[in-house]
């Protein structure tokens, strides 16, 4: 909403009040009433100030352009403005429209500080086209002798008005409107309101309703028509005090009766509507909803599609307008027009939004009926634009009007308590009295019932106003905010009464990947099916928007997997190297068993690792990294964050993993994660890399179920391990897990550890065997242990597992031990 | 004889120092502390003294010995370090200026995450607990239970990404409040926080965004005690500096408030906030003539650009590697 200040002071008391802007602006916006903006009300206006042109020379490089020195301040010692300029048209003494560097032009030619064929230029003399203020071309605008040197054009043209721009809440129709925020500003400015006086009607000889019958189907949609006859009319332009006010404000005039409509509207903020009365073929009028689907062509030529339940105007069968947004090509004024049907009217607001959006049809009418309009005042507005039509274009008024609805309900009264508005404003000492009167001072009028209770009357212009908390409100904005103390509060809720710890996991496991080296990112929770594809990633569970912004937002992604392959790829186009990240968030699947959303979230740690184990330096790179590299950090991820034992097991579920080269994660029976290196497939027709990636996922909230929670000591022995080594040599499908645990379960409460520490295959070797060595280190008890169980697990191994100690090594074992610990040991 | 030793001793620690061989050094040791060295000669005569000389004597004697045997070390030990010290003094020192070298490359959180942490942190800190909920939410919990009727223009669905009416993705994470206060009795001091989404994409929106948001129901509660919680917040966040309200609408708070605070020369908006209006509470099976509760909200993503100095929020979603690489 754009207000003019100078149309503003038409409703105030005291007209020839000074307001200064900026703290009018200030003020409003901590009322309630966002400022937006200040600007010049003559647009393009903005620094561009007076000036004379002390001394022309010719440019020393153009023929056709003039170097200008332009004074353009008064006092003695301000610098002198070097402008070029091509018009021909100047001379020493001219005084002339200087744009300053800033000045933004109409057309949005901006002002800079330029080379000109190296002459610098700080500025230009302005041609009246060029400011929108003259049709005349013909070169530089002269202007009058006398003018004051330095002054702003706007306030020498007479035009120095003021515009505020306003950016309202949803709450608050009642400002789309000059009177609407006059009534705000009223106090602000410590005037009174100057409500123009209703004018008088003689009552016609003819009726209106004698000439368009008016029915209301539905009064739902329609709780009030006003409409009115007037004729002998002449289609001609405004006069220019409208045609002045309209072009303030952004409007453009086009002729009498559509800117004395618009003008009314911007006046009251009550929307008005003009048919040609000639084209109302069946005598009358009537508003209903729309009961079948049909296109209709509006008054500014567009074709648009109604649908059942759209507000219509018809006339007869046939819609004539599009109640409360446009009216309809078939009636509206034409050059000839000489009499008309003036409607003014309240519609329902909700059907009017809903039927706007659909057809994306914000017009000025539609915004002020979505935000509710006064019921009261919808035939002041309509008495409002007869009357102008009358005075200034000598029509015939016919009068009364048809209204289907004089006297509307009056908005329901309530009381309202001061101790409410104290404990809820903290305002421990405001006085009823003062409440009342700050209400009093924006026109909604109280009674005093007892000493903390007050009645309130909303009046019909705050249809906003429902319950004592609305009342409380606008106490709270008209008095400040900002005299409300300060106050830390102390709450009663118990700690922690409704935690949900997840955060606390969430955040160790992003702080550990951190640690562990990888770049955290953040993606997009919607994808595109084709991107879901290219991966593998499609299934029937997804989770599809009905309306996305767009293809490539369209899925909730059910893993995070595709994106950080996207993102790989992005930063690979940008010769990013070696890439390692990842992402803790929810992937989304359809599950039938959630009624209330058919949906299931799983919170996932994912990641991506590329290049080599070592960043690429000065020294040594490193290998490229492979499955064991991601293995590795996986394992750190779920030892730290859980106490669960997983299981790695090949795994061909993923499209998206090498079928060879990757596992899945096991939990019992459940696979809670997958490990592995890049399809070949995908790494060479989609990545289109060399680069070896590793992709992880971890399923959080089923690792949470076990979550590791402080730390457990246990109290290390006195005595350093011994670590003994044993080669086998075994079955290549033996995997290393199998043979740990085979040692394990025979290896007594002494064993510490075992692992694989060495893996060999080759010469000496039979096929498709290999060999490996694994060293457990444990107490020194291992000597007994030794001798006793040693060679049982051995055998053992060579038993259950078919593997042998090689021939070449020694007769079963490789043991270390040293003799200082033998000594130790019982 | 004490004289005697104490000759032998001043002599020998007269030539110790000015030893600055090895060898020489040796020769020395022999020469006192040898087998036939003077000072073992004099503990061998000790024996055809007195027993009370044997006594007195001996201890001067043993004494000189412990004493010369420590100098002898310490002398060892200095020429070892000087021989040493000259032969590194013959090799070239390293090029410090290379870049350094450890297994474990920089990792970082993403800027978003940041804030929230820092956030967390803060309203923790004074008694917030979090409360969790689903992204996939219904239009109950995102727009009925919170005042917000079918007619107000927030419910667009231009504006709010449907999976199948009445599925949404949740358009803000006040859905929050409503499913904690549905489970838990007054009093309640929460805060929520995480993704959400609005179909909006252009320099200054994204689709999805991140939103902290808290609530606090309790008997007494006022807009004093919000601008409290508010100044501490922001003070935490950005340092001191004022902070302004002004007055707003929401359709699930009243009386509703955007908050500013100073940057520069000027006010920046920060977040929103108000009481929440009766209608919420009741919605919740709470008694609003009873409880009273105040709500704020944030956007995370503008709270990081203003601290990291990040000036296109679509750059936050990119991943760009060399701007990860700076947090």
């Amino acid at each position: 909403m754009l207000l003019s200040l100078n149309w503003l002071k038409d409703y105030l008391s005291k007209q020839d009040i000074k307001i200064n802007a900026k703290d009018l602006a200030e003020k409003l916006t901590m009322r309630g009433l966002a400022v937006e903006r200040i600007s010049s009300g003559t647009r393009g206006l903005d620094n561009v100030v007076v000036g004379t042109i002390e001394k022309i020379e010719k440019h020393p490089n153009a023929d056709r352009l003039q170097v200008t020195q332009v004074r353009v301040s008064n006092e003695p010692h301000a610098e002198v403005l070097q402008i070029v300029c091509g018009a021909k048209n100047i001379a020493e003494g001219d005084i002339v429209p200087v744009a300053l560097v800033g000045a933004v032009l109409p057309g949005d030619l901006k002002i800079k500080k330029s080379k000109i064929r190296g002459v610098e230029s700080s500025g230009m003399l302005c041609s009246g086209r060029e400011l929108e203020i003259s049709e005349d071309s013909d070169g530089i605008l002269k202007l009058p002798k006398h003018s004051t040197i330095g002054q702003p054009l706007a306030r020498l043209l007479g035009s120095d008005d003021v515009l505020l721009e306003f950016d309202l809440t949803a709450n608050r129709g009642d400002c789309l409107s000059v009177l609407g925020l006059a009534r705000e500003i009223c106090p602000v400015l410590k005037t009174r309101l100057r409500d123009p006086k209703p004018p008088r009607f003689k009552n016609s000889n003819h009726r209106t309703s004698a000439i368009v019958k008016v029915e209301v189907e539905d009064k739902d949609v329609c709780p009030r028509y006003v409409a009115r006859v007037i004729d002998t009319l002449k289609v001609t332009e405004s006069p220019d005090w409208i045609k002045q006010r309209l072009k303030t404000v952004g409007i453009r005039p086009i002729n009498n009766i559509v800117d004395i409509t618009n003008f009314v509207m911007l006046e009251y903020g009550q929307p008005l509507h003009a048919f040609d009365l000639r084209r109302i073929e069946s005598g009358g009028i009537k508003i209903g909803r729309c009961d079948k689907t049909m296109e209709f062509e509006l008054l500014n030529g567009e074709r648009v599609l109604l649908e059942p339940g759209d507000i219509l105007i018809k006339d007869g069968d046939r819609p004539i307008a599009l109640a409360g947004i446009m009216g309809g090509a078939n009636t509206q004024i034409e050059n000839d027009s000489t009499s008309i049907l003036l409607e003014s009217a309240c519609f329902d607001a909700t059907q009017i939004r809903k039927t706007a959006k659909r057809l994306n049809l914000h017009t000025d009418s539609s915004k002020r009926f979505e935000r509710g309009i006064d019921i009261e005042g919808v035939n002041r507005a309509s008495e409002r634009a007869a009357a102008l039509l009358r005075d200034s274009f000598e029509a015939n008024v016919y009068h009364p009007p048809t209204d289907t609805n004089p006297e509307p309900a009056k908005p329901r009264s309530f009381a309202v308590d001061m101790r409410d508005i104290r404990r809820i404003t903290g305002l421990y000492n405001l006085s009823p009295e003062k409440a009342t009167d700050l209400l009093d001072s924006i026109g909604i009028p109280t009674h005093k019932r007892s000493t903390n209770i007050f009645i309130v009357k909303p009046p019909s212009f705050r249809n906003d106003l429902e319950k004592s908390i609305d009342i409380v409100e606008e106490v709270a904005r008209l008095i400040g905010y900002d005299t409300i103390p300060e106050r830390y509060p102390f709450s009663t809720a118990p700690f922690d009464t409704y935690h949900d710890p997840i955060y606390e996991f969430e955040r160790r496991a992003r702080t550990l990947l951190a640690q562990l080296g990888l770049r955290e990112t953040i993606q997009y929770s919607f994808t595109s099916e084709a991107t879901l594809i290219k991966y593998g990633a499609h299934s029937d569970s997804l989770i599809k928007l009905q309306n996305p912004i767009s293809e490539e937002f369209k899925v909730m992604r059910p893993s995070l997997l595709p994106s950080l392959l996207e993102t790989y790829l992005y930063n690979k186009n940008r010769r990013s190297e070696g890439q390692r990240l990842f992402e803790v968030a929810r992937a989304y699947e359809k599950d039938e068993s959630n009624s209330e959303t058919n949906a299931k979230e799983t919170l996932w740690a994912a990641g991506l690792l590329s290049g080599n184990t070592l960043q690429e330096s000065w020294r040594k790179n490193g290998e490229k990294i492979d499955f064991y590299y991601g293995k590795g950090l996986v394992d750190i991820l779920v030892r730290q964050l859980s106490t669960v034992y997983l299981a790695y097991e090949n795994s061909r579920d993923s499209k998206l993993l090498h079928p060879h080269r990757s596992a899945s994660l096991k939990l019992g029976l459940n696979t809670v994660g997958y490990v592995g290196e890049v399809h070949p497939y995908i790494r060479e027709q989609v990545l289109e890399t060399h680069d070896s990636v590793v992709l992880f996922e971890l399923n959080l909230d089923a690792l949470r179920k076990y979550e590791r929670k402080g730390v457990h000591f246990k109290t290390p022995s006195r005595f350093p391990a011994v670590d003994i080594d044993i080669a086998i040599v075994c079955d290549k499908s033996l995997t290393s897990q199998a043979l740990i645990e085979a040692i394990k379960s025979d290896g007594s409460d002494l064993l510490e550890s075992a692992r694989v520490f060495d893996i060999y295959e080759g010469e000496n070797i039979p096929m498709g065997k290999r060999a490996s060595r694994s060293t457990f280190p444990s107490f020194p008890r291992i000597v007994l242990w030794k001798n006793m169980r040693l060679r049982n697990c051995v055998t053992r191994l060579s038993k259950d597992l078919k593997a042998s100690t090689p021939r070449n090594s020694a007769p079963s074992l490789n043991l270390h031990t040293t003799q200082r610990f033998q000594r130790a040991a019982p | 004889m004490i004289d005697d030793i104490q000759r032998i001793r001043d002599e020998a620690r007269n030539k110790l120092s000015s030893v600055d061989d090895l060898t020489e050094l040796d020769r020395l040791r022999v020469q006192y502390l040898g087998k036939k060295g003077v000072v073992t000669a004099a503990l061998k005569q000790l024996k055809d003294l007195t027993p009370e000389q044997r006594k007195e004597i001996g201890a001067v004697v043993n004494e000189t010995r412990d004493d010369l045997e420590s100098r002898f070390e310490m002398k060892r030990l200095d020429i070892k370090r000087s021989d040493l010290e000259k032969e590194l003094s013959r090799t070239e020192p390293l090029d410090v200026t290379l870049p350094g070298q450890y297994a474990v490359p920089a990792g970082s959180q993403h800027p978003v995450h940041r804030v929230i942490d820092e956030m967390v942190g803060i309203l923790r800190k004074v008694g917030f607990s979090i409360a969790t909920g689903p992204e996939i939410e219904t239009e109950y919990y995102n727009f009925e239970a919170l005042n917000t009727p079918e007619s107000h223009p927030a419910r667009d669905v231009q504006d709010t990404f449907y999976v199948q009416s009445p599925i949404l993705l949740r358009s803000h994470t006040s859905p929050v409040q409503v499913r904690t206060m549905k489970a838990i009795d007054p009093p309640v001091q929460i805060i929520s926080f995480g993704r959400v989404y609005r179909a909006d994409y252009d320099h200054t929106h994204t689709p999805m965004f991140h939103q902290m948001e808290g609530l606090l129901v309790d008997e007494d509660v006022s807009l004093a005690d919000l601008k409290g919680v508010m100044h501490y917040l922001i003070r935490e966040l950005f340092g001191k500096r004022a902070i302004r309200f002004r007055p707003s609408f929401f359709p699930f708070t009243e009386p509703s408030a955007e908050v500013d605070m100073q940057w520069n020369d000027g006010w920046l908006e920060i977040g929103g906030c108000g009481m929440v209006h009766p209608n919420v509470l009741e919605a919740a099976g709470y008694n609003p003539d009873r409880y009273m509760g105040f709500a704020f909200g944030m956007g995370i993503e503008r709270i990081a650009m203003l601290k990291y100095g990040i000036d296109d929020l679509r750059s936050l979603f990119e991943n760009d590697y060399r701007m990860l690489e700076q947090f």
